[in-house]
């Protein structure tokens, strides 16, 4: 069922924090020697919204966590319901009403849609034993009642898709009916809109709303301040192990914000003034792919940073694999400073210099186990190549440190995992990858997806200093404000097709969204 | 609704012959126990109309007969399967129980009657899984590894230390169990051909692990450990006892699956059964499971086996060449791959 409204549900409340959910009083954590979380107050009342941001490692996992019971906290009170609960875990906290969703969402990909929202209930019934008889109604009943909530059908048919059959955004709404489906106080939701479109993040935010008016509290954890600001409530920013504001999100502005997070003034507006076209490097004729996109023309002059954006079908996930020679395409020409490439794979295009930072960098951009150097290096294996053919050890470490060093990494030592790294960090280290191997077109998918405020701002710096030396720039991304802020033109896609060029200046990122949204059919309701 | 519509215009651009192509892959894909049973209607097809001889209700018996054993270990191994993990012990845990009990109960209870025996085979096999499932569970290694270990360990064990002599004067209940028949038919050639009771241990046995696997929260639990196990535990599923579960069962089909074995065949042979591991494995891949975890259905396992059945042991009846048969399944296994392989990379 959904949540009772809260206040019914304490009749013992006392003092002035009446109608708080969960009271969090001076909240300690340590890891070893590391101090993550240094005192943390906080009070969530029911049916109110909270932001939390902060840069990456900056204790906001950590609060979480210790929220949802998964990491016990070092000192302090967890007070819930106004009753202070001494033996805090996971299940506990479920028992309590209050949900996760976790950014990779935790759904079981071979169970179907009904299996994922309603088991846990079922678990819970039976206090985690296995031996059990399997309830199928009591299953289905709940799993309908959350899809309710969340507005997905109850059809037989979806309640038994399997969930990796459904779009991700589908799937976003499936781990949010599981949320709801116990009785939630609170659900927090981890970067929820990181693979969203617009009209998806609209979708979400509707539900959010209905959530909120049945009293229940959500909290947000995310990087995205526009939509903090769309949605509104309460903004908790965290810097360094310490919550430094909790105060009505209107009230804070980007850049207020930006120096919260960070202790410094971040740059909001653009980060050079648009070029007028030089030489030209690449051009696109006539390009196609069966199924994905046809028809695409465009040209961009070295230096130039041309930006590519449409909604998540319209094909512009496609054209970069294309001319990345990942996924190549069908039709059409792609010349480069004049010469006509033919590019089959990967390989071709890297060797014509084109270099490609693929949008999910954790599956097919880092080998995330190995060592910052290794990744570094991947590259320019023939550069460093000594004697015998050997790498050279001593030269490939010195070129990682001297990119650690001009792309501010943040990292304790070149031998360390790139999975231990934030993922602005990681970022860094993919896109020096590519730097290494000089290119004369960068195509970035994606480049600060769940990257933070401090680290985007190192990365447009990178991406701009490039394009100063002369390197073309392609980069995709559904971030308006960033495309604003870094490109010279955006080209928006929709249906296959490359709708329109605009130069950036005087573009206001209404008008750029009004380009993407309109005339695709395909931007209302929830995609199945 | 939109994603769906989209990705049907866009198949829609592709030739024709790749669109019955992809379409069937699909429907494949949506219904996997209809790829063994495609497989098993067209070897039936093919052998009949060059053998007509094949056609007769002996056959039937034939298969079925030749189903049991190979059946209880593929329901074990699509139990393993389903959770994530890989068993390939089950044969050593066969041999190992089936010839302890057989001669423990000649050597000191010859009187005893079946039910008790195969009550002794099931607690030895489910003991052994459990010590898989420990091991699995302690050592964190891929239960592959931990299996091809004990494998040989629980192998070099009866060797060693219990026999390696051919056992004939099995109990007299054991070999009265062997010879219980439902039905008897004469075939084309004149001979009787019966069909044993004990086809209906199999029966009895798909019908649990039918319902322990859509039935229970541990057959859930099994599928969500399978699909990703990591998740599984954060949404509060005890991942540890849900892999000492299947072990246990796989073990606990294999004894069962001994002591029928020395049953049919009146003998207890130390060196029986080691080598068929993978051919039980074909059998519960060409049903539909996914060798990666996570899927697989006891009707899909059963249809697997009677192909693997149909191919290696009643071909040779019809007058095909054994050396065929070995192409033959390799060839099925490789379709199997085809289809279902390819689809789990573009779903990725």
């Amino acid at each position: 069922m959904a949540a009772q409204p809260i206040e019914q549900a304490l009749p013992t409340t006392r003092d002035s924090s009446a109608t708080a959910f969960i009271e969090l009083h001076e909240i300690h954590k340590r890891f070893g020697g590391v101090h993550a979380l240094k005192g943390v107050s906080l009070n969530i009342e029911p049916g109110q919204i909270y932001h939390l941001l902060g840069e990456n490692g900056c204790g906001k996992s950590t609060l979480i966590k210790v929220i949802a019971g998964a990491h016990p906290a070092s000192s302090g009170h967890l007070k819930v319901n106004g009753e202070t609960v001494s033996d805090f875990s996971s299940i506990k906290a479920l028992s309590l009403g209050i949900e996760t969703v976790y950014q990779d969402l935790s759904l079981l990909p071979n169970l179907t849609v009904a299996e994922n929202i309603g088991l846990s209930q079922q678990l819970v019934k039976s206090n985690g034993k296995l031996y059990r008889k399997l309830d199928s109604a009591a299953l289905i009943q709940t799993a309908k009642q959350a899809l309710r909530i969340v507005e997905l059908p109850v059809t037989p048919t979806f309640l038994n898709t399997q969930v990796d059959r459904l779009p991700i955004a589908t799937r976003q709404l499936v781990a949010i009916a599981r949320a709801v489906a116990g009785s939630a106080g609170l659900v927090i939701m981890d970067e929820p809109t990181t693979a969203l479109t617009k009209s998806e993040v609209d979708n979400l935010i509707a539900v959010v709303r209905k959530l909120q008016a049945e009293g229940v509290a959500v909290l947000f954890v995310t990087h995205k301040l526009d939509e903090c600001k769309e949605i509104g409530g309460i903004g908790l920013v965290m810097r360094d192990g310490e919550l430094v504001c909790q105060c009505d999100i209107a009230d804070l502005s980007k850049q207020r914000i930006g120096y919260l997070m960070t202790g410094r003034e971040i740059e909001q507006g653009r980060y050079r003034a648009p070029q007028q076209a030089g030489e030209r490097l690449l051009t696109v004729n006539q390009l196609g792919k069966t199924g994905a996109f046809s028809n695409v023309n465009f040209s961009l002059a070295k230096g130039e940073i041309l930006g590519i954006t449409g909604l998540l079908d319209s094909g512009r996930n496609e054209l970069p694999k294309a001319l990345a020679g990942v996924e190549p395409a069908s039709e059409g020409t792609i010349q480069l400073n004049g010469r006509l490439l033919s590019l089959h794979q990967v390989d071709d295009a890297v060797k014509a210099g084109i270099g490609y930072v693929p949008e999910d960098r954790l599956t097919e951009g880092l080998f995330l186990d190995k060592p910052i150097l290794d990744n570094a290096v991947m590259g320019i294996l023939d550069k460093l190549r000594g004697q015998l053919g050997l790498i050279d050890k001593h030269r490939a470490t010195e070129h990682t440190e001297n990119m650690v060093n001009d792309l501010a990494v943040v990292a304790s030592d070149v031998k360390a995992p790139v999975k231990s790294l934030s993922g602005g960090n990681q970022q860094k280290v993919l896109i020096g990858r590519w730097l290494a191997t000089d290119p004369q077109l960068l195509i970035l998918h994606g480049p600060t997806v769940g990257v933070d405020v401090g680290s985007k701002d190192t990365i447009y710096r990178i991406i701009q200093q490039q394009a100063e030396s002369g390197m073309g720039v392609i980069i995709i991304s559904d971030d308006l404000p960033e495309l604003i802020q870094n490109c010279d033109r955006i080209a928006v896609m929709s249906d296959g097709r490359m709708k329109t060029i605009v130069p950036v200046e005087e573009l206001t990122e209404q008008q750029l969204y009004t380009h993407i949204a309109s005339g695709n059919k395909a931007t209302q309701g929830v995609a199945l | 609704m939109t994603a769906i519509s989209d990705t049907n215009t866009k198949t829609m651009d592709i030739s024709d012959s790749a669109n019955v192509y992809q379409k069937l892959q699909q429907w494949l894909v949506n219904h996997p126990i209809m790829f063994p049973l495609l497989l098993i209607i067209i070897v039936c097809l093919v052998v009949g109309t060059i053998a007509p001889s094949f056609w007769q209700m002996a056959n039937v018996f034939d298969i079925l007969r030749a189903s049991v054993i190979r059946g209880l270990f593929a329901l074990g191994v699509l139990v393993v399967l389903a959770a994530g993990g890989l068993e390939v012990s089950f044969t050593s845990v066969a041999a190992l129980v089936m010839y302890s009990v057989t001669m423990l109960v000649t050597n000191y209870m010859p009187e005893l009657g079946f039910f008790p025996i195969m009550v002794m085979g099931a607690i030895g096999g489910t003991l052994l899984g459990v010590v898989n499932g420990l091991l699995v569970n302690t050592l964190k290694a891929p239960s592959l590894i931990v299996t091809i270990g004990t494998q040989y360990a629980f192998r070099g064990f009866l060797l060693t230390f219990i026999g390696t002599a051919l056992f004939m004067n099995i109990p007299a209940s054991m070999e009265q169990f062997g010879q219980i028949t439902l039905v008897t038919l004469t075939n084309d050639a004149g001979f009787e051909v019966k069909l044993p009771a004990y086809v209906l241990v199999l029966l009895a046995a798909a019908l649990l692990t039918w319902f322990i696997l859509n039935h229970t929260l541990m057959g859930r639990a099994i599928y969500a450990t399978g699909g990703n196990p990591d998740i599984a535990e954060r949404l509060g599923f005890k991942v540890p006892q849900v892999q000492l579960f299947v072990f246990a069962y796989a073990g606990f089909l294999a004894g069962i699956a001994g002591i029928l074995h020395v049953s049919s065949n009146r003998l207890a042979n130390p060196f029986d059964l080691a080598g068929t591991e993978l051919a039980v494995i074909a059998a519960v891949v060409l049903g539909g499971a996914r060798i990666t975890g996570g899927s697989g259905s006891v009707g899909g396992t059963m249809l697997g086996v009677i192909l693997i059945t149909l191919v290696s042991n009643v071909l040779i009846l019809v007058g095909i060449p054994s050396t065929w048969q070995t192409a033959i399944l390799g060839s099925f296994i490789l379709i199997a791959g085809l289809f279902f392989c390819f689809t789990d990379k573009k779903q990725a």
